[in-house]
């Protein structure tokens, strides 16, 4: 009898379970999901106690060790006994045969590594202070030997702390450009969608009557319309119906400001234009100019024009992607890396760059998404009650869509890191004392092609950091997609 | 068609305009102009650097600069450059070349290699050699293309200590000598012998992200065109395995692999410019990291002004192959 009453209990556990839940054990199901995300934690932490793991503060540097080869860690003294892990004092010479600098270790007197020392201090976590390190010696601080597990760089600071400080920077940048560039493209991309077919007016010009036709057909009662028919008065009058007469009237102002503004903006461009050409392209310009201005005369005056604003949001993205994303990418951030900024500006700089470069494809998904959504049962059944257009938008589509969000984000990721290393790579991202990957990666080929045969540290360790998490989103990516995909349940 | 291919074009000319009045706003972004470089040169004076400003029209506002540019553009005159006192076309011309040379060997080499690996993994599909191949693919993805480049010429260098000459060049174009002659002095068959081995490493490295995402896409073709009822009805009717897989199922899956090949070159472009400036292959990239240090406008302008028409037209053929192959894309 209890064993009937378990086995119920099983069977309604397993049928009810949520769509999340659901999700979660597809997500589990997946072969590399778990060593990917384990590998990002792992990541994500090490960068947070950067300045715990790291035996050295980020900026420290020794002038004379430059691009001096990773510490040896000796377990066995000269005669073979087994003792404490240490290090020998490493000094830099110069071959006087071949001129090259060399580097030799002093084994006279070892310095042994102990674990959790008191070395330079710093600020857990930004306000904690602390002097507390995974591993080091007296001998770190005052300096008479030195541990650089994986070398140094340009300026003789030790590259494994360095990694763990520019994690941060590689690690973070991408999430905070996605949420931002989310953040467009869902607001943009939810506008575009939402409100595709219906027209904004970009102007309405103040004499703008009714075609002569459309009033012959209305016989004599004609004249009498031909005021109550101006755009002005039926756009009002629309708004009334709407009750949103004060946003017609911002509309208005915002439509006329802009309006003259561009006029003033062609008249000073023909000026100019005009002033410094001769012959036929003189001649163009003048009936380009002249065209241009008359038409917006016109349509100040006369004229009716609307946009679909969907159109208009669109076209903006086409244009973003007509420009080769490299070349976007490098003209922004080099026109910017002009000004001398504190490290903390330029993350967020970059940041928005990346966010401003990539954020017309999701918008793109966010509006195809928006258009099929708008059309459903439970949108027109909100609108029936009573929703507003934003209320629809923001609390019954966008969340509807939150599934292709995450997976869209995450797939997006490790575009992020690649592009912020990119940047940072070619020196126009993040840029020293601060360190991110792409940065330390960028040393290593510096002094030439032969450069990388004598240091390959500063090529390998920054470089598998960049590749390794790319490599675990992909597969994150690749998982929540197997994941969170509604049409995966079928199967 | 034809009605869709003219509107097709008339729709491209506000999306050029667009993007090269945004860069053209980016530009304006920095502080100073290139003229201001000339400031701290004790050879110029003040008068000679004003006279400078009103020749290149920097002393207008940048609405006339822009105008004035795109009508130089229209008339196939992309301006002056200041840092190399001569045209641009004629500055811009070797670099493009020399970019085409590696985006079109790199096109060359994803559809070589990816097409028969997405056939090999659809046809074996979860067997040792697919996850093997999808293995390599997740990491060609991952691999950033400058690492990826680095990494190939730490391995020429390798080569090079190991057997004592040059296997593979370390980075570059051209060499300075091909059998002792000048290269340019060279027979010109030797002269692209030698430009194509030197390409051998920045086409793998440029190629290889490409490779493995059409690898994927080619395999999901044919895993889905498997599944159709006329393979089937193919196989029912007793035609030989090879004529089914070649003729029935690789024929409709190549289809819209081919015809994309426009869309690759965006992400080719970029992938190859990253490249361009690791292994000093003199292409466009370069040229335009120079050109954003000193602000030279015009060489910027020109380069994304190429090179978004390029892209445009890229884009344009794909639509335009990809409509005429598959009827069921219509021409709305």
């Amino acid at each position: 009898m209890a064993e009937d009453k378990t086995n119920l209990l099983e069977g309604l556990g397993e049928h009810s379970l949520s769509h999340w839940q659901k999700a979660w054990l597809r997500f589990r199901r997946h072969p590399f999901a778990r060593w990917a995300g384990s590998i990002l934690i792992i990541l994500y932490l090490m960068a947070l106690f950067a300045d715990f793991i790291g035996p050295y503060p980020e900026a420290k540097s020794f002038r004379k060790l430059q691009f001096a080869p990773p510490t040896a860690i000796h377990f066995k003294t000269e005669t073979g006994k087994l003792v404490r892990p240490y290090v020998c004092k490493v000094k830099r010479t110069r071959n006087l045969q071949t001129f090259k600098l060399e580097f030799k270790q002093d084994c006279n007197k070892h310095y042994p590594i102990y674990f959790l020392v008191h070395g330079f201090p710093y600020k857990f976590l930004g306000f904690i202070p602390m002097d507390l390190h995974l591993f080091g010696g007296p001998w770190v601080m005052s300096g008479k030997a030195h541990i650089f597990l994986w070398g140094t760089d340009d300026f003789g600071r030790d590259l494994f702390s360095r990694i763990w400080f520019g994690g941060r920077i590689s690690l973070t940048i991408g999430i905070l450009a996605s949420m931002v560039a989310l953040l467009l493209g869902i607001t943009l991309g939810g506008i575009s969608g939402y409100f595709a077919g219906q027209e904004m007016h970009l102007i309405r010009g103040f004499l703008h009557f009714p075609s002569r036709s459309e009033l012959a057909s209305e016989g004599a009662a004609a004249f009498r319309r031909v005021f109550s028919e101006s755009s002005l008065v039926r756009g009002w009058r629309n708004a009334v119906y709407e009750g949103q007469v004060s946003g017609y009237i911002v509309g208005l102002v915002f439509q006329y400001a802009f309006w003259i503004l561009s006029i003033v903006v062609v008249v000073i461009t023909m000026k100019g234009f005009l002033s410094i050409s001769t012959g036929l392209e003189l001649a163009v310009a003048i009936l380009v100019f002249g065209g241009l201005l008359l038409y917006m005369f016109w349509a100040l005056v006369f004229g009716e024009l609307a946009v679909d604003i969907d159109e208009l949001i669109m076209r903006s993205t086409e244009v973003l992607a007509a420009i080769p994303g490299l070349f976007l990418l490098i003209i922004l951030s080099g026109m910017l890396a002009k000004y001398d900024l504190p490290s903390a500006t330029r993350f967020m700089l970059v940041l928005s760059i990346l966010a401003f470069v990539s954020w017309g494809g999701l918008a793109r998904t966010v509006r195809g998404f928006v258009l099929q959504l708008r059309e459903m049962d439970y949108a027109q059944a909100a609108r029936a009650l009573g929703a507003g257009d934003w209320r629809i938008l923001f609390r019954h589509l966008l969340p509807g869509i939150l599934g292709y969000l995450i997976i869209v984000v995450s797939l997006a990721m490790p575009g992020y890191i690649l592009a912020e290393s990119s940047l940072s790579f070619l020196g126009l991202g993040i840029q020293d004392p601060a360190s991110s990957w792409g940065l330390l990666l960028s040393k290593a080929q510096q002094g030439g092609m032969t450069a990388l045969r004598d240091r390959p540290w500063l090529l390998f360790f920054p470089g598998f950091f960049i590749f390794v998490s790319i490599l675990a989103y992909n597969y994150l990516g690749d998982a929540l997609r197997d994941a969170l995909d509604p049409r995966a349940e079928q199967h | 068609m034809t009605a869709y291919i003219i509107r097709r074009f008339i729709h491209l000319i506000p999306t050029f305009l667009g993007a090269t009045f945004l860069a053209f706003l980016i530009i304006q972004l920095a502080p100073g102009d290139f003229v201001t470089r000339l400031e701290m040169d004790p050879s110029y004076n003040h008068e000679q650097i004003e006279n400078l400003r009103h020749l290149f029209g920097l002393d207008q506002p940048f609405t006339v600069q822009y105008a004035k540019w795109l009508s130089g553009f229209l008339k196939g005159y992309l301006g002056i450059s200041l840092s190399y006192q001569t045209d641009v076309w004629q500055v811009i011309k070797p670099r493009l070349l020399n970019s085409l040379v590696l985006v079109t060997l790199s096109i060359l080499f994803i559809y070589v290699v990816s097409i028969p690996i997405g056939i090999y993994s659809a046809l074996h599909q979860y067997s040792w050699g697919d996850r093997f191949w999808t293995t390599v693919a997740f990491i060609g993805l991952a691999i950033p293309n400058f690492f990826f480049a680095l990494l190939m010429l730490y391995f020429a260098l390798y080569l090079k200590d190991v057997f004592g000459h040059e296997i593979f060049p370390i980075g570059g174009m051209r060499s300075l000598y091909i059998a002792g002659l000048d290269f340019y002095s060279a027979p010109k068959w030797r002269q692209w012998l030698d430009i194509l081995w030197h390409a051998v490493l920045p086409v793998i490295v440029s190629g290889t992200s490409g490779t493995a995402g059409l690898t994927r896409v080619m395999r999901t073709q044919m895993l889905e065109t498997k599944m159709q009822d006329y393979v089937r009805t193919a196989r029912a009717k007793g035609l030989p395995e090879r004529v089914v897989i070649y003729k029935h199922i690789l024929r409709n899956a190549i289809i819209p692999i081919i015809a994309s090949i426009g869309f690759l070159l965006p992400d080719l472009f970029g992938g190859a410019g990253l490249v361009e400036v690791v292994m000093g292959w003199p292409g466009l990239t370069p040229l335009m990291l120079d050109a954003l240090f000193s602000i030279d406008v015009y060489i910027i302008m020109g380069s994304i002004a190429i090179s978004v028409v390029l892209l445009m037209i890229g884009n344009l053929l794909s639509d335009l192959l990809l409509a005429w192959v598959d009827p069921r894309i219509r021409y709305s």
